[in-house]
């Protein structure tokens, strides 16, 4: 098990050299290529999440370490799907219509790859259907939508509307953020979640699709 | 009339420092190799592929957008500025690739490059106005003084569609992204030059690239006054920083509606508590509220609420402690003052019958310098230190002079003004440098008992009485404990006591006669209501008391006022009825019911919610166990438990108004010296009194301070397994 601890801790430290040395290793080594990426990688990002969450450590700490995981995951995804690793939850995430911000996003998008999600970032200024669209073709668990402009804000409830016109919206669950969102702007137009920054995002669809799971 | 300029040729750089600063990397940080490296790969592509482009456009204002400043302006300038899309494309390859730190290194790139090119396009511009000969009053941006509709005006004012390929969004966002417009409003004076973008009213506090921009407020009256504004401060707090003490009893939350002022010139815009506390005509009018307004450009105003503050003071010791050494050559009166860091107290009292004949109160004037010592050292230490001198002279001078009066007394009959004040206020009264006070190893430079003329000690000669001044331990523990521990007897008794302090330091000595160990911790402002929510200090309205009892609130508040606040003593019997009803646990956590919003206390004047939250349960676990701590401490260095202790003194107003079974419930006291506590009130004004009434006192006193060691406990290992012991409710 030394190995799997090790490959986190080098992750944590962003030495992607090292963590794709040992990934390598410990696969010839013979060691599930699921506990690698569980007990290796992804605990590795979470613990960094978790820092990040508590202002222990900042954004370039993260940077670092997620290229170090994207470095482990290369070695590892041959493997993965060779055994058919089946991923967390799978999220369609995009900055809604009109905003063309990007960044936000780009970071919730590499913290939920982090969690163990499969994601399709499908960008920025994406059009309503495109949300959906997307969803049901990936079959998604989860749609999260960013909006960094007060003008822009409201397309995230044209988003949920039209999942309500469509009898979709109990099939997902849906996640909302950007600096202008709030919690309660989040219940208002009928979102599941709100979180703050891209780590806490993360934690949350991890927890709300494994509950989802669960039932 | 219209005119339009357009240039290219900025020569703008990507500054590394400001890159880094974006990313939150500093040089210590353990990734900084990585990010350097990266910084290295990837700045050369950055700085090929910025396209720097302004416009600047001379015209008349066609659109007022529903503002006063635009319907009134001729003519406005219209300036539109891009680093161009090549970058910004580079970032979003990266992005795709799935490399997010490649992409966040050249966003933030991207960032330096549109700041370096906005310094350049201020000059500019800054060119432009000198050679029309106007000048720049305001600076307007979507979306905080236009609407988000504006940016597709101003790009098509510039016509940076045409020129530049500059398209907008159905979200009216520019793309390239790493654009913007604004229009500013010109004026025929050409010595304003308002061109920074306004943070003010950006709600984004902890965005990086925040900067506020000083701001002059100049208020009318007798003289007129002009405060600078410079971080992000309402009215009220300029004010206070100012020059007068003015009232707020609710703590500046636009509760008790107190800091009235009146725009006079200038723009504030009206907040909902505005609309709570004044008529739409005297909103009309200019009526605000100075702690809700923050102003975003130079105002003139004039202040119409109260100037003086109510704040209780302690200026009463009890219970009267026997005593037998009567001062045999004595004066007939004698004054005694308790110099504190808040608040002041003077008092007269006549010999023959150690009646105190006539209490003085105040607040320390000071305060508008800072409200702990630190703040004051700090002022000191930026050269306002004969500022803080003449302020305190003048505030203990009138205070003297007012018990005379009121009593009707004759200096002559004055035998000495004794003066007990912690360490830095006996700097700042006898203007001596603070500089070491704030720095390790914090060594005072006099804290000796020093008997002085009355114009040595207050720079004049209104008066002729001798004054003494009482000495004090350390920088830490001053002449106000010594004045203390001499009032509760710890010079005559074999008997072994505790003397507690409460207050943003916890000062605390233990001891006899033989031995004394003293020590200072640092509680913080959470027992004098600071950094509580709704916390205030010792005012009318504050609540001292609640009982909770099937669910139902009780409430004592000072002065049986309504609501406005929560005082030390109150945040100290709300934290143990919570502790009692089980909505708080041993870790500190509030019921979940209360998490989000806190608990319910009472209902404020203004029809809002005073609450007790869960970050208000934090700091005054905090506070608790830094005291709780400090006594365990002292009580282990000192080789005693509470079995050994015989008596033990709580001083100040905290702890004379304090419930002690509920301190106790709350762990800031130990529940086993529960019967040996008792509350003396103000001890160090006590202590000056008796140092002058009873024979033989001053070297009584020098006794005092020669036999006391003080304990450090910054450095302290048992201190901190106590600090982490206490935190917890048990």
């Amino acid at each position: 098990m030394a190995i799997i601890e090790e490959i986190s801790e080098f992750l944590q430290k962003g030495r992607a050299k090292n963590v794709k040395t040992l990934v390598q290793q410990a696969l010839d080594e013979g060691q599930d290529p699921k506990v690698i990426l569980n007990e290796g990688l992804l605990s590795g990002m979470m613990v960094i999440g978790e820092k990040f969450k508590n202002n222990e450590v900042f954004v370039p700490e993260v940077l670092v370490a997620a290229r170090a995981m994207n470095a482990g995951i290369t070695i590892l995804e041959p493997k993965l799907v060779e055994i058919g690793n089946e991923p967390v939850g799978v999220a369609v995430i995009g900055t809604v219509k009109g905003d063309l911000h990007d960044i936000g996003k780009n970071l919730v998008t590499m913290m939920l790859k982090g969690a163990g999600f499969e994601v399709h970032d499908i960008g920025i200024d994406v059009e309503t259907e495109a949300f959906i669209d997307k969803a049901e073709e990936v079959n998604a668990d989860l749609i999260c939508m960013s909006a960094l402009l007060t003008t822009t804000m409201p397309n995230m409830q044209v988003v949920i509307d039209a999942l309500k016109e469509k009898g979709l919206r109990d099939k997902y669950i849906v996640m909302v953020g950007g600096a202008p969102v709030n919690e309660s702007f989040a219940e208002q137009i009928g979102a599941d979640y709100y979180t703050p920054d891209a780590a806490t995002c993360a934690e949350v669809a991890k927890k709300a699709v494994l509950e989802r799971k669960g039932q | 009339m219209s005119e339009l300029l357009q240039r290219d040729d900025f020569q703008i750089e990507i500054s590394k420092e400001l890159v880094f600063f974006y990313l939150d990397c500093r040089e210590d940080s353990p990734v900084y190799e990585a990010v350097e490296e990266e910084w290295e790969e990837l700045q050369e592509e950055a700085f090929r592929l910025l396209r720097p482009q302004a416009i600047v456009v001379l015209d008349q204002c066609e659109r007022s957008y529903g503002r006063k400043d635009l319907q009134e302006s001729s003519q406005v300038i219209y300036v539109f500025q891009t680093i161009g899309k090549e970058l910004g494309q580079m970032g979003a390859r990266l992005f795709a690739q799935g490399d997010t730190f490649g992409g966040m290194m050249v966003d933030a790139m991207a960032d330096a490059a549109f700041s370096s090119l906005a310094v350049q396009v201020e000059e500019w511009v800054r060119k432009i106005c000198r050679d029309k000969g106007i000048g720049i009053r305001r600076r307007l941006e979507a979306a905080h003084e236009l609407p988000m509709e504006a940016q597709q005006w101003i790009m098509e004012k510039t016509q940076a569609d045409i020129r530049l390929g500059v398209r907008v969004s159905s979200g009216y966002m520019y793309d390239p992204v790493k654009s913007s417009g604004c229009i500013l409003v010109t004026t025929k004076e050409t010595e304003l030059f308002h061109y920074q973008h306004n943070c003010r009213n950006c709600d984004r506090k902890d965005c990086k690239m925040r900067n506020i921009q000083p701001i002059t407020i100049k208020v009318k009256g007798e003289p007129d006054q002009e405060i600078i504004c410079t971080g992000e401060e309402s009215i009220l707090e300029a004010l206070v920083r100012g020059n007068e003490a003015y009232t707020f009893p609710c703590g500046g939350r636009g509760v008790c509606g107190k800091c009235r002022i009146q725009l006079l010139e200038g723009e504030l815009a009206e907040t909902p508590e505005d609309q709570r506390f004044f008529t739409e005509e005297e909103r009309k009018e200019g009526y605000r509220l100075a702690c809700c307004a923050y102003p975003a450009e130079d105002v003139v105003i004039r202040f119409c609420g109260e100037k003086e503050e109510e704040f209780e003071v302690l200026a009463e010791a009890e219970p009267e402690l026997e005593r037998t050494n009567v001062r045999k050559k004595a004066a007939p009166y004698y004054i005694a003052v308790d110099m504190g860091t808040t608040t002041l107290a003077v008092s007269l009292t006549e010999s023959k019958t150690r009646k105190t004949l006539q209490v003085y109160t105040a607040i320390n004037r000071q305060r508008k310098f800072g409200a702990d010592v630190i703040s004051r050292i700090q002022a000191s230490c930026e050269g306002k230190g004969e500022e803080l001198q003449q302020t305190i002279r003048e505030d203990l001078a009138e205070g003297i002079q007012q018990v005379l009066e009121m009593a009707g007394i004759k200096e002559e009959e004055v035998g000495v003004i004794s003066i007990a004040g912690n360490t830095t206020m006996g700097h700042l009264l006898m203007g001596l440098s603070c500089e070491t006070l704030g720095v390790t190893p914090f060594t005072p430079v006099d804290i000796s008992m020093r008997e002085l003329s009355f114009q040595e000690v207050f720079g004049d000669q209104s008066l002729h009485i001798p004054v003494l001044l009482l000495p004090g331990i350390s920088t830490y523990v001053g002449a106000d404990i010594t004045a203390g521990m001499f009032y509760c007897g710890f010079a005559e008794e074999d008997r072994t006591s505790v003397l507690i302090d409460l207050g943003t330091n916890g000062e605390m000595a233990i001891g006899n006669k033989e031995r004394i160990l003293v020590t200072s911790t640092a509680a913080g402002p959470a027992f004098e209501g600071g950094n509580i929510s709704w916390g205030i200090g010792s005012v009318p309205g504050a609540i001292s008391d609640v009982v909770i009892e099937e669910g139902n609130v009780e409430l004592t508040t000072i002065g049986e006022k309504t609501p406005a606040g929560i005082c030390g003593t109150g945040a100290i019997a709300i934290m143990a009825e919570l502790l009692k009803q089980e909505w708080v646990d041993e870790t500190g956590l509030l019921d979940e019911e209360y998490f989000d919003d806190g608990f319910p206390i009472a209902t404020a004047e203004s029809g809002e919610q005073i609450v007790f939250t869960q970050k208000d349960v934090r700091e005054m676990q905090l506070a608790i166990a830094a005291v709780r701590a400090g006594l365990e401490t002292l009580l282990l260095r000192y080789g005693t438990d509470y079995e050994g202790v015989d008596r033990v003194f709580l001083a100040g107003g905290f702890g004379y108004k304090m419930n002690l079974e509920k301190a106790a419930a709350t762990g800031l006291l130990p529940k086993e010296l529960l019967g040996k506590i008792e509350a003396v009130g103000n001890s160090a004004l006590g202590g000056a009194k008796e140092a002058v009434l009873q024979e033989g006192a001053k070297e009584k006193l020098e006794q005092l301070c020669r036999i006391s060691q003080e304990v450090s406990l910054s450095a302290d290992k048992d201190f901190n397994n106590f600090y982490m012991e206490y935190m917890m409710f048990e």
